[in-house]
């Protein structure tokens, strides 16, 4: 894996909120291709250090480079990078006021200048590739949650992301929808595209992960291969939280 | 005591000329009140600075005094700061717009700030330039949900134009008056004007009842 293009890099990153410290000198890279899970108790800073990835914070200390580029960058090449990263949050954050097909392609249109029939195409191509392709006519309020998480993930391939981010993609779903959100999330990984996820489901981290990152009180603690992750413990508090969570 | 509508027959152009003034305060008050709540309420978004302590003292201000005395004051005060009379009419609107500007201003503000922060996330995670967000994302559904506060609000002033016949605007209740000290039908007058008002407002209300009913039943699905 090292041999191959850094797609993102964080070196020494510190964020602080006031006096408290979210993210405590976190080094880390993902490597093209690569699926990287990040797990931790609440509040260790998981979502943070996903949440600078993509410059919806800044950063109090060190660098961060995506795609090559020096975060945050410019308002324009912030810009850019945000159309090279894809993202998706717990909360699916669907446009309520849009069909399915308005918050595809108002992206790709707006941004990357694509005309309407070849964004409408992409969509609809985008929305069979996540299982959904009979739904682009409705709203969001009109499909279930897992619907509505894959419409997400769906709008942020439109923009044909180089990586993505994933927030506890499937934390606010009922549990009989976590598995259609997974295997869309699995067909990703093995289509090769480099995935930084956030998530509970150890299973899956387990299953589709190259590397696991063990975060707690802002500090990345652990960073192993699956196999090794979970079956020769190099952290007292990683094994508290196994014992936890397994 | 008869209701006469013969007297109404007879002179209800009087009425309806008064209408017109009515509409066209509340017309000129929102255009100019409306252009005035977007510059105020950009303002209080800012969250700091002068321009954010500005409109924020010039929204309480005009959103804390009566209507009257603001009318009042309007009228009588500043050709005492300036020198110069406006007319009665010219008064009242300026009056009413600035009764407008602050709570518009406020309503606008509401609207905006319940946007969903995490629609904010996600379009900016999309690489979707600003002016975009606000225009796609930002405003088509903050201008729903405060169509239901926003319409709310003309009923008030449309009321508050009737407050305009006390400095001698030759609005609906003006006329009305008029034409009951010469024709001492008061009571029918005043009947007509309340009917009149109705007619302009209970449609309002009943699309204020409506769309807060939508939107409800939008949050609930
Ligand atoms: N805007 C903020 N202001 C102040 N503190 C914050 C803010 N956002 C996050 N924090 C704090 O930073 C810490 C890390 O938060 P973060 O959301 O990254 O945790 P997490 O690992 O994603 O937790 P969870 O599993 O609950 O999502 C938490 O203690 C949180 O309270
Ligand atoms: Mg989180």
């Amino acid at each position: 894996m090292t041999d191959k293009e850094v797609v993102i890099d964080c070196r020494n990153v510190v964020k602080t909120y006031g006096s408290f410290t979210a993210l405590n000198d976190v080094s880390t890279s993902i490597h093209r291709g690569e699926v990287v899970c990040v797990v931790g108790p609440s509040g260790s800073g998981k979502s943070t250090l996903l949440r600078t990835c993509n410059g919806l914070e800044t950063i109090q200390g060190g660098t961060i480079e995506v795609l090559g580029q020096h975060m945050p960058g410019t308002r324009k090449e912030l810009e850019t990078i945000r159309r090279r990263a894809g993202m998706v949050f717990q909360s699916f954050n669907l446009f309520d006021h849009m069909s399915i097909r308005e918050n595809l392609v108002l992206a790709p249109i707006t941004t990357l200048g694509l005309d309407r029939s070849t964004a409408d195409q992409r969509a609809q191509d985008s929305l069979d590739r996540v299982g959904i392709g009979n739904q682009i006519d409705k709203y969001p309020n009109q499909l279930s949650g897992g619907q509505q998480q894959r419409v997400a993930i769906a709008r942020a391939l439109m923009m044909q992301p180089e990586v993505m981010l994933f927030d506890e993609p499937t934390s606010a779903l009922d549990p009989e929808m976590v598995g259609e959100v997974l295997d869309v999330m699995r067909d990703l990984a093995a289509q090769g595209m480099t995935m930084a996820v956030v998530t509970h489901e150890m299973g899956f981290a387990r299953e589709v992960g190259d590397r696991i990152l063990f975060m707690a009180d802002g500090q990345i603690l652990v960073d192993q291969p699956p196999d090794t992750f979970f079956t020769i413990p190099t952290d007292e508090r990683l094994t508290t939280f196994l014992s936890k969570v397994l | 005591m008869n209701f006469d509508f013969n007297v109404l027959t007879i002179h209800y152009p009087a009425v309806l000329d008064g209408l017109l003034v009515t509409l066209r305060i509340c017309l000129f008050s929102l255009l100019f009140g409306v252009i005035d709540a977007v510059f105020l309420c950009l303002g209080k978004l800012s969250g700091r600075g002068a321009g954010y302590r500005v409109s924020v003292f010039v929204v309480d201000f005009f959103r804390t005094i009566p209507e009257v005395v603001l009318i009042f004051w309007i009228y009588s005060c500043l050709p005492l700061l300036f020198g110069a009379r406006l007319s009665a009419e010219i008064s009242g609107i300026l009056a009413l717009s600035l009764l407008v500007a602050a709570n518009v201003a406020e309503i606008m503000r509401a609207g905006v700030q319940s946007t969903n922060p995490g629609q904010l996330e996600a379009a900016m995670s999309l690489g979707i330039p600003a002016h975009t967000i606000w225009l796609r994302i930002v405003i088509p559904p903050a201008l729903q949900r405060m169509s239901p506060a926003f319409v709310n609000f003309l009923t008030e002033l449309i009321k508050a134009t009737s407050l305009l016949s006390t400095i001698g605007v030759a609005e609906m209740v003006y006329q009305a008056n008029v034409l009951g000290n010469r024709t001492f039908a008061y009571v029918e007058f005043l009947t007509l004007v309340a009917a009149i008002y109705f007619a302009l407002i209970f449609p309002l209300s009943l699309f204020v009842r409506r769309a807060e009913a939508r939107l409800v039943a939008q949050k609930c699905r």
